[in-house]
């Protein structure tokens, strides 16, 4: 597994810093792209921010009331780094196992 | 061609209900990917109204639907079992578990543009056969803008306008062939203008209006049922989730395109119809989307209580009537692997 | 590195860059670096398909090749597979060195017109004047439970193609050596990766590619030879052994080359062993172990001590993810195989 690491976007019109009022996922949760993440409010509004990232949740930075700056560390997901394309699955590396057992008389070998 | 009727209340509101209950058991079937229920999912979210406003207007009594692999509202609005359905992505069995012949369902299809001329060999058959008193059965294909690209997809909208055959093209073009969007997928921009190359007729659609995607196609049906030949629909919608569940669309487009796209929700926009047009109030809506969790959940039950089927079926069907070689092996894989 | 059986390798595949310690890959990796020394390497080599640029790829094997060398040496293409390979064919004529990806072994079937009807024969119908140097990679084969046609067993049908060349590689160092002289050689390859086999991880060692050409002993023995490839050879191996365990010694031949077929290679081993069991995926009949039987009977007739035998998928459609495990030769049907061939006596 991976971690993704991502900061605070700037929410634009020169905002440098935005202040957490509640966040929507907790860690160990599964979010999906585009699920709302985190609710924040700037000098100017307050806005839910989605998420860029399918994945679970590892961390989230800061709490209610927290003043985070652009740019800093606001979520880290856990992503599979050995994904298994666009379809199926990564086949599970199991020790092998077996009913049949071989005999053979090998004397004139 | 005459417009038909538009939708009133009481479709409107079946409708609406079946944009619910397909809205939830899509997503409900990326939850169980995640949860480990079900190996891999085509997520239709976002075109649920192109889907369900299409599906609704065939009569599967008579019509036959060929569909993708991405059809999960179609064959919610023609009444297939939704576990038979999900089968095909619980790796239970390729095609799924319904019975194509008597729902007019085609098996699950995963080659891409692979049924189209499916569609118009059946509607051969019916120009065969000849009318009923209400005209031709009609073949409904199914398709993206991706497979619009495919040879066969040109060679099914030839034949058909050769032959006069009473199918419609149903094209959802979503934007995106997994990373690939329509831009760089389809020359010209628009797959209902290649329909004139063919002699045929097109309608251009909002794929997000369920009732637009309705008349439409219901028009689409009396051209066909009265002899007039193939028509193509072309409903532009977007796919606001990944290609599979194991896709990953940050690679190729920015969450901004798809906020923006999130904008014209086919659910949204139906509710604000009933709305404005009929007053219907909050309880009917939340009540149409507790049903669909209610069903959502019933679903999950009956996938995981789907067991995998005998190996033995492996060699069931694969003729009619099976060859002597086939069944010597059957009985050699029963010696050797079959777990009892 | 494993014992080698044949000639060494051409000149051409095996320098690459001045590599140090041996890498530790996953196949995946193994060939986006390849493919990457081959863009590199030759300025008119072109990769393009479904997907491949700005995705890099359903299972990542071009990825960040369009970021470093531009879209227009690796683009996505419109969808559609017969397009690609065609298209491959006028690239090839145009002195380009195409190297298409089909997305999923069952996508090659819309394509097989243009790879048996023109890419296979071009080179022939124009007397040697129109090379067909056509890399063609194809993730192959099951193990994945994938929808339906995104695992499929292909083999039989091109080996059966008079003009293509046939390779498969079962493990990241060959993956990488292979692919590198597929992509330098001047005929058309169909380069079929196990895509069961992405993710594990293994010894790469780009400065010493050993022998490429023909089969390779994966595992000496000297009881029996176990003959696979792609997928397959990772299990023969587990099953080689297993056999150990039981006092026999196994030996797995690990084919690579589907065609041309290493002969020599097969009479070699089975002439040492004197017993030959074969495991494909792919069905029964008229599968590769039937031409590998074939070879095997006619070199090696008198000394054999049993029929060659084969252990393979059955004559019915791969079927879905539930079943494969039935489909897919096992450990314990490749363990009843041996025993069948340890037990004949000759009448």
């Amino acid at each position: 597994m991976a971690e993704l690491s991502f900061p605070l976007p700037d929410l634009g019109e020169g905002l440098i810093e935005a202040t957490i009022l509640e966040w929507l996922v907790a860690e160990g949760d599964q979010v999906e792209r585009n699920q709302p993440l985190v609710e924040v409010e700037t000098t100017k509004s307050a806005v839910e921010l989605p998420s860029p990232q399918a994945g679970t949740v590892v961390k989230v930075h800061g709490e209610a009331g927290s003043v985070i700056a652009v740019g800093d560390p606001l979520i880290v997901f856990e992503v599979p780094d050995d994904t298994a394309g666009i379809v199926g699955t990564v086949p599970a590396e199991k020790a092998p196992a077996r009913r049949v057992r071989l005999s053979a008389v090998l004397d004139d070998d | 061609m005459e417009s038909p009727t538009p939708a009133d209340r009481g479709e409107l509101e079946e409708l609406y209900r079946l944009l619910a209950a397909v809205r939830q058991l899509d997503t409900a079937a990326v939850r169980w990917q995640r949860q480990g229920i079900i190996p891999g999912y085509a997520p239709l979210l976002g075109q649920e109204a192109a889907q369900v406003g299409s599906g609704y207007a065939v009569d599967p009594t008579r019509d036959f639907i060929f569909p993708t692999y991405r059809e999960l509202g179609v064959a919610r609005a023609v009444g297939v079992d939704m576990v038979e359905y999900m089968a095909t992505h619980k790796a239970t069995w390729h095609g799924g578990l319904y019975n194509p012949a008597t729902t007019h369902f085609a098996p699950i299809q995963a080659v891409v543009g692979g049924s189209v001329l499916h569609a118009v060999g059946w509607a051969h058959g019916q120009r065969l056969a000849g009318p009923g008193e209400d005209g031709y059965n009609v073949a409904l294909s199914y398709f993206g803008d991706g497979a619009s690209s495919q040879g066969d997809v040109h060679e099914a909208m030839n034949f058909a306008a050769v032959m006069k055959a009473p199918v419609i093209f149903f094209v959802q073009n979503n934007g995106w062939a997994i990373s690939v969007p329509t831009e760089r997928q389809v020359a010209g921009g628009s797959v209902a203008a290649r329909a004139a190359g063919y002699g045929m007729p097109s309608l251009s659609v909002d794929g997000n209006d369920v009732t637009a995607v309705l008349e439409a196609t219901r028009q689409a049906l009396a051209h066909c049922r009265g002899g007039g030949g193939p028509i193509l629909i072309e409903a532009r919608t977007y796919r606001l989730g990944p290609h599979s569940t194991s896709d990953d669309p940050g690679r190729y487009r920015s969450l901004d395109e798809e906020q923006a796209a999130r904008r014209s929700d086919p659910l949204a926009a139906c509710e604000a119809l009933l709305r404005t047009r009929f007053g219907t109030p909050d309880s009917f809506f939340a009540g149409a989307l507790a049903a669909g969790e209610a069903e959502a959940e019933a679903v999950r039950q009956g996938l995981e209580g789907l067991a995998p089927r005998p190996g033995s079926e492996m060699f069931d069907f694969v003729f009619q009537q099976p060859t002597p070689a086939l069944k010597a092996q059957a009985a050699a894989w029963r010696t050797e692997s079959e777990h009892v | 590195m494993s014992e080698t059986l044949s000639s060494p390798l051409s000149p051409a595949a095996g320098d690459g860059p001045a590599a140090s310690a041996p890498l530790t890959l996953s196949m995946q990796g193994a060939l986006n670096r390849a493919l990457g020394e081959v863009l590199e390497d030759n300025p008119k080599a072109l990769i393009f398909g479904e997907d491949v640029g700005r995705l890099g790829g359903v299972f990542r094997i071009t990825d960040g090749l369009q970021a470093r060398f531009g879209a227009e040496r690796v683009f996505d293409t419109p969808l559609a597979e017969s397009g690609i390979l065609g298209m491959s064919v006028g690239l090839a004529m145009a002195g380009f060195h195409p190297i298409p990806e089909v997305q999923f072994d069952g996508f090659a079937y819309p394509a097989v017109n243009q790879i048996v009807s023109q890419i296979g024969r071009m080179n022939y119908r124009s007397r040697g004047a129109l090379p067909m140097p056509v890399t063609l990679r194809v993730p192959s084969f099951g193990g994945i439970r994938a929808p339906e046609l995104h695992g499929e067993s292909l083999e039989s049908l091109f080996v059966h193609v008079p003009g293509l060349k046939v390779v498969s590689p079962a493990d990241p160092h060959q993956a990488y050596h292979l692919l590198r002289l597929a992509g330098s050689m001047p005929d058309p390859v169909i380069f079929m990766e196990p895509k069961a086999r992405y993710w594990q991880k293994g010894p790469v060692d780009p400065a010493d590619a050993g022998a490429l050409e023909g089969a390779r002993i994966a595992r000496p023995g000297r009881h029996l030879t176990l003959i696979a490839w792609g997928a397959m050879v990772a299990r023969c191996l587990q099953v080689a052994e297993l056999a150990a365990e039981d006092g026999i010694e196994v030996e797995v031949l690990d084919l690579r080359w589907l065609s041309p077929i290493d002969a020599d290679g097969l009479a070699e081993s089975a002439s040492r062993t004197r017993r030959a069991v074969v495991v494909h995926e792919a069905p029964r009949s008229s599968g590769l172990g039937a031409e590998i039987a074939a070879l095997v009977t006619e070199r090696c007739f008198n000394t054999l001590k049993a029929p060659v035998e084969r252990v393979t998928g059955f004559d019915v459609p791969y079927p879905s993810g539930d079943l494969e495990d039935e489909y897919i030769p096992n450990i314990d049907r490749i363990l009843f195989g041996i025993q069948r061939v340890l037990e004949h006596r000759r009448g």
